[in-house]
């Protein structure tokens, strides 16, 4: 199989590097490990603020459905169930469907494969019933099973007490959130409200989870003494790795940065790797938030048409200085420290390769900075 | 258990399949994982570790963390929260390594 452009993940990041790419003519294939488009978004009935380009709330399910809606209306070349396992000498691309494993042969790769939720280790954690905080979101909004009745909470950030209150509002008890920090993690009005019946354990961490074959008990260790609780679900919410699998075989060098998740691949301001070839996008590129993973995966397709051809210098230069400020901007203003941790990260690479700036960068970075 | 009314999402799925796990016949919605599956059936028990013979069952629900092991149709190993459920399947839960040196495998 031969194309332009090959896109690795069918997640927000993915699909529009596609669907920008597709737009400007390049012949694209998107390939995804799973038998449905949409990745992370698939099980986030959460709302999110408005995107780039929008003012109004958007569900994660429904900014989903829409980019698939795209995407299937496009000429890209979708294959689902087809996991990249490895690379050929010549740098052609293995993928696999469980039953044959071929060879895709592309002038550049855009990769977006995500991240992983972090797990937590204590007494008792691999019981059935103990799952991330991500694993109980897929399966009731995803999968529409219930995973338990009563629920112990591990975290206080806001993913953690958006989860609780997705479990609660399908009948789940959440019997405690438990949260090793001396505050709560997150400073959400809303979502604080949504749990204000639910007793907090600060300072507290889970001394041990039991039962036989099935979680049915937790014991929670605080400053005042241990607690026993009857439970049958732990959530585990723990943070995101940036997935680095698909980069390593690509042979991209990584870097680590504590803000953006820890190891991931060293890029430029287009969201290239030290692999000429293969470009990043989402997660992957650093954890943040929607708007930003969405814009990353129009600026590496932006690198990868005007490399080919696609797009002329000048047109590329353009919107990329719209793109990167709107990602500053947002980025600045919901995650600081992420922008900064970013911006880091690429002037390092930058300096160590003795790339030269582009302007729209510096117009953008500067703040970060000086500030 | 399976959630007939969701809070916020329209109804997903409408057609019902039988499946089998450890020989026992079980309903699941057309579209659930076999991971989901077995959760609608209250089960959630997937097999054992290899070393401890400690229960296992499913962690990410995401293909990543390999805890959900099956066997499934005769094929070992199988992630049972990546895998949709079919009319018919047997599935199996996962107590060993399996036997990649056996004859099935051909070696
Ligand atoms: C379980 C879970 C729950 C989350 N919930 C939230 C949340 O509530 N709020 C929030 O802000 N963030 C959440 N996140 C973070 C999530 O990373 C982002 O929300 C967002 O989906 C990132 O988009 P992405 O396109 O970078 O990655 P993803 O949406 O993860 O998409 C990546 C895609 O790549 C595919 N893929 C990966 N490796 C390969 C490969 N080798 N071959 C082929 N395909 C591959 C995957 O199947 C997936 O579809 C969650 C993450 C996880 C893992
Ligand atoms: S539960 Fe983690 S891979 Fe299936």
């Amino acid at each position: 199989m031969e194309t332009d452009i090959l896109v690795i993940g069918g997640g927000p990041a993915g699909m529009s590097a596609a669907i920008t790419a597709d737009r400007a003519g390049a012949r694209v294939i998107l390939v995804d490990e799973s038998f449905s488009l949409g990745g992370q978004l698939r099980q986030q009935t959460q709302h999110f603020a408005p995107l780039p380009g929008s003012e109004e709330k958007v569900r994660g399910t429904a900014l989903g459905n829409d980019l698939i809606k795209k995407l299937e209306a496009s000429k890209v070349k979708i294959l689902k169930k087809h996991i990249m396992i490895g690379s050929y000498r010549n740098e052609n691309i293995g993928v696999t469907d469980g039953e044959k494993t071929f060879a895709i042969q592309s002038q550049k790769n855009i990769i977006a494969p995500g991240a992983a939720e972090k797990a937590k280790i204590f007494p008792g954690w691999t019981i059935p019933g103990v799952m991330t905080a991500g694993a109980a979101q897929i399966l009731i909004n995803r999968e529409r099973v219930l995973p338990g009745k009563n629920a112990v909470m591990l975290g206080s950030n806001d993913y953690s007490l958006e989860v609780a209150r997705q479990l609660k509002a399908c009948g789940v008890t959440i019997k405690a959130i438990v949260e090793d920090k001396e505050q709560m993690i997150s400073s959400d009005m809303e979502l604080l409200h949504d749990m204000k019946n639910v007793p907090v354990y600060l300072n507290s961490t889970i001394e041990s989870a039991t039962g036989k074959e099935e979680l049915n008990k937790v014991v929670v260790k605080t400053p005042a003494g241990l607690y026993e609780m009857e439970a049958d679900l732990i959530c585990i919410a723990n943070g995101f790795d940036p997935i680095i699998e698909p980069f390593e075989i690509m042979g991209c060098n990584l870097a680590y940065h504590k803000e953006l998740g820890g190891w991931l691949p060293e890029y430029n301001v287009y969201f290239q790797t030290s692999n000429p070839s293969c470009y990043i996008a989402g997660n992957a590129a650093g954890i943040t938030t929607i708007g930003p993973v969405l814009l990353t995966g129009e600026i590496a397709a932006i690198g990868a048409l005007e490399e080919l051809g696609f797009m002329e210098q000048e047109e590329a230069e353009a919107q990329r200085k719209e793109l990167w400020k709107e990602l500053a901007e947002i980025e600045k203003r919901e995650n600081e420290k992420t922008f900064r941790a970013r911006s880091e990260l690429i002037e390092g690479f930058h300096q160590k390769i003795g790339m030269a700036f582009p302007e729209e960068f510096n117009m953008v970075n500067g703040g970060a900075h000086n500030g | 258990m399976q959630i007939t009314e969701h809070p916020v999402l329209d109804k997903k799925f409408n057609e019902e399949v039988i499946f089998y796990f450890n020989n026992q016949s079980l309903k699941a919605k057309k579209g659930q994982t076999v991971a989901a599956a077995l959760m609608a059936n209250s089960i959630r028990k997937l097999g054992a570790s290899r070393k401890l013979n400690k229960a296992r069952g499913v962690f990410c629900a995401n293909g990543r963390c390999t805890s959900c092991f099956v066997t499934i149709n005769g094929l070992e190993h199988v992630l049972s929260c990546t895998t949709l459920v079919e009319e018919g399947m047997r599935v199996s839960s996962n107590e060993s390594d399996p036997d990649v040196r056996g004859e099935s495998n051909g070696n």
